[in-house]
């Protein structure tokens, strides 16, 4: 007998021919994830097991965290033949147990000499001889203790919650807008979790922002990278940019045509990274660049989709997640990463698109755009 | 590019002399100083000669030195030691310009002791406000704490009137200086000065971090806040550091005799160069020729350009300055000293703290003004609209 992890996937169960594919996936995705751990890791009849971990608590925590894992729990494997073995088994598992119980077989080895209403009644009466201070209740126990009869048996009890989504890798490519604050890294894990692979474009503005500042960007992108497979993230001078349109753009446009180039930027970056989307952590309102009317701004300058998984949430919710997945502590560092120089007292928040164009027309987009991405220092975290 | 440090009060690099100490007293003088055996007599060595060495260099005996772990246990040491034997309800007083490391000692020992901590204003040019500090001793003054110079205006506070007043209003009361950014770099005797008790930190004249001292006077009480082993006469228990105690009495040997001299000129030179390009430039504190401003530290404000903006672009220039104190700067507040001075908020904001050494030069001086000119005269152009 050895103690194994069991691991569940929710949606990949709804796909159809393509299925295997997918099963693949989230095998080469567990394996990756407790490779540290020496974790032995196969998939047996719509399961996926994990065995020989050094660290089982490290391997759960790790293996929850895969995009495409529903749920799991910690199992004891023996040999099917020894049912004895099989009722020690569950006893051994509602040792701390108080209160009500019941059993739950399942038997995907048809020809097992059980069927699955004997195999709980056998067990359940095996833990109620050693344990007659427990009770049964079939209906709301407190406890389930699960039997699987498989290729070997499997006993269980409490199942824990995973993350639940798609593998990585499945889904194609985005380009992240990973800004220091707090939304920006949840919206690259919300978008990474439908199976997205993920690359990061950040703004770097020295002397205005410190080279701290970049650090913690990093920071947030090594956080994320143990969900999402790994993160490029390609760290771009922008001060030039933000200079000229200071200089030559009107006051209130100034973070409205900032957004433009941070977007025209990010566009070629997903271009060049083959990625079929642009990911940004707005929320309609939250700021000024976050209006509608400002949103449309930007939008336009995209030529694939942007995404906003944030766009319906209240800061709150997503300081929620962020508190989730584990980026919100060095998300609230004081660093600053975008100077106040350059952000308007009196924002447009419906800015005018002519005013914008004309603004835009006294810079040489091109030229700038193309320093930019010249000066780009690309970290594969 | 060249590279030029100019931090020298955030902290120093070590220089050869200490770094060579350290080094042979872990390998051949590693011995616990109070063991028994013959070799354990090179620690006792090391202690001996480095308390020697401090007493020297401010006029007092090396039974009166006593080794912690920097300034800030200094500080904790001599004001907590002492409130804790006058729990009589009485008064600690301290400048406004003190460091966190007294000021908020000062504050905790009120909680605990139930004395009661008061703030002695500054004069705009940052000094100590002698006629209101003569109005606030009375015979319920215990102690006075007074940094010896500030380590962020570089003003040398006159503790030879504070003295007086003390003699005059409060014999009785303790006087403790934090020299730890004065200590070799200003004149200081306790020969002179009757102060009671002073705190140093090896880190901040060319020595290693982690090793400070305090100098005591004869007469004044405390208790110590270690408790343990009884090393240091019973005053501060604990295993005597030796490696660092080493690397402080070799700062302190080999620390240049015309330091100040030196860098005076070098401050000198920097304002000189400024000031004409730059003429919005405010010097914080006392002038930089007044004989009352100490020779290493220059405070001086650049607005509209906001300080952390400056020492970025400065740091892509390879020159590293400071802005307040490195303790404090990155919680992003107004500096409690400058605040005290009561300048505004945009010149608090612009103002970077140059603070030199023995070691940097006057090319190193001439590079400088050039960058901070050419990086002020581009960022100006550049304010919030």
């Amino acid at each position: 007998m050895r103690e194994i992890l069991q691991v569940r996937f929710g949606e990949i169960f709804l796909k159809g021919s393509n299925r295997p594919y997918f099963m693949r996936m989230l095998v080469e995705r567990i394996r990756n994830a407790v490779k540290e751990l020496n974790g032995h890791v196969w998939l047996s009849d719509s399961r996926v097991y994990v065995s020989d971990l050094s660290d089982m608590e490290e391997g759960i925590r790790k293996v929850g965290k895969v995009f495409g894992v529903h749920s799991l729990c910690r199992a004891l494997e023996l040999p099917k033949d020894d049912f004895d073995a099989i009722c020690e088994a569950a006893v051994q598992l509602v040792e701390d147990h108080h209160g009500s119980f019941k059993v739950n077989a399942r038997r995907s080895d048809k020809r097992y000499f059980m069927d699955s209403p004997a195999i709980n009644m056998e067990v359940g009466h095996y833990i109620l001889e050693k344990r007659p201070d427990l009770t049964v209740d079939v209906h709301n126990p407190d406890l389930v203790v699960s039997v699987e009869i498989r290729d070997q048996a499997y006993v269980y009890t409490r199942p824990i919650m995973a993350v639940g989504g798609m593998p990585v890798g499945t889904n194609g490519r985005a380009t992240l807008l990973l800004s220091g604050g707090i939304d920006s890294p949840v919206a690259g894990w919300m978008i990474a979790k439908r199976g997205v692979s993920m690359s990061a474009v950040h703004f770097n503005s020295p002397p205005y922002t410190s080279e701290r500042a970049k650090e913690k960007v990093l920071d947030l992108a090594r956080t994320l990278s143990e969900s999402l497979c790994g993160i490029k993230v390609h760290v771009v001078p922008f001060t030039d940019i933000q200079m000229q349109i200071h200089e030559k753009c009107h006051p209130d446009y100034t973070t409205i045509i900032m957004r433009r180039y941070m977007m025209r930027i990010a566009n070629a970056i997903a271009h060049k990274e083959r990625a079929q989307a642009l990911v940004t952590g707005e929320s309609i309102g939250q700021v000024a660049s976050q209006t509608m009317q400002a949103l449309t701004c930007t939008d336009e300058i995209a030529d694939i989709p942007v995404f906003r998984p944030l766009i319906g949430l209240d800061k709150v919710e997503i300081i929620d997640i962020a508190n989730k997945i584990g980026t919100y502590e060095t998300s609230i560092l004081p660093y600053e990463d975008c100077c106040t120089v350059f952000t308007p007292r009196h924002p447009a928040t419906k800015p005018k698109m002519e005013i914008i164009l004309e603004g835009e027309s006294k810079l040489d987009t091109d030229a700038l755009i193309q320093a930019a991405l010249e000066g780009t220092v690309v970290y594969d975290l | 590019m060249m590279q030029v440090y100019l931090d020298n009060s955030a902290t120093t690099r070590p220089c050869e002399a200490a770094v060579e100490a350290m080094v042979k007293s872990m390998r051949e003088d590693y011995y616990n100083p109070s063991a028994l055996y013959a070799p354990a007599m090179r620690g006792e060595e090391i202690l001996k000669n480095a308390a020697t060495a401090i007493a020297a260099a401010v006029g007092s005996d090396a039974k009166h030195v006593i080794f912690t772990s920097g300034g800030t246990e200094s500080d904790n040491l001599a004001i907590f030691g002492h409130m804790q034997l006058n729990r009589d309800g009485g008064e600690i007083l301290y400048s406004a310009a003190e460091h966190a490391a007294v000021r908020l000692t000062c504050e905790e020992a009120a909680v605990r002791y139930g004395c009661v901590a008061r703030e002695i204003p500054l004069t705009a040019e940052g000094v100590i406000d002698l006629s209101a500090l003569e109005g606030m001793l009375s015979e319920r003054t215990r102690m006075i704490c007074v940094m010896q110079v500030c380590n962020e205006t570089g003003v040398i506070m006159p503790l030879k009137e504070i003295c007086q007043l003390r003699a005059r209003l409060c014999p009785k009361a303790a006087i403790h200086v934090d020299g730890v950014q004065g200590f070799l770099r200003v004149p200081f005797s306790m020969k002179q000065l009757p102060v009671d008790s002073y705190a140093i930190s090896a880190h901040k004249f060319h020595g290693p971090k982690g090793a400070g001292a305090l100098v005591w006077r004869e007469g004044f009480r405390f208790k110590p806040m270690m408790i343990g082993g009884g090393q240091q006469n019973d005053r501060r228990s604990g295993t005597e550091n030796t490696v660092g105690i080493a690397g402080m009495g070799a700062a302190v040997k080999s620390y240049p005799k015309n330091a100040a001299e030196h860098m005076r000129a070098l401050k000198k030179q920097l304002v000189d160069l400024l000031r004409p390009a730059l003429p919005d430039m405010k010097v914080l504190g006392l002038d930089a020729e007044d004989e009352n401003s100490a020779p290493h530290i220059l405070n001086a404000a650049f607005p509209p350009v906001r300080a952390e903006t400056l020492l970025h672009a400065l740091e892509a220039e390879g020159v590293i300055v400071g802005t307040g104190s490195a303790c404090s700067s990155k919680k992003g507040k107004h500096s409690h000293v400058l605040t005290a001075m009561q300048l505004s908020p945009a010149v608090m904001e612009s103002a970077i703290r140059f603070s030199f050494c023995p070691e940097n030069t006057q090319e190193e001086i001439l590079y400088t003004a050039d960058a901070i000119i050419r990086q002020v005269e581009l960022l100006k152009r550049y304010v919030r609209r």
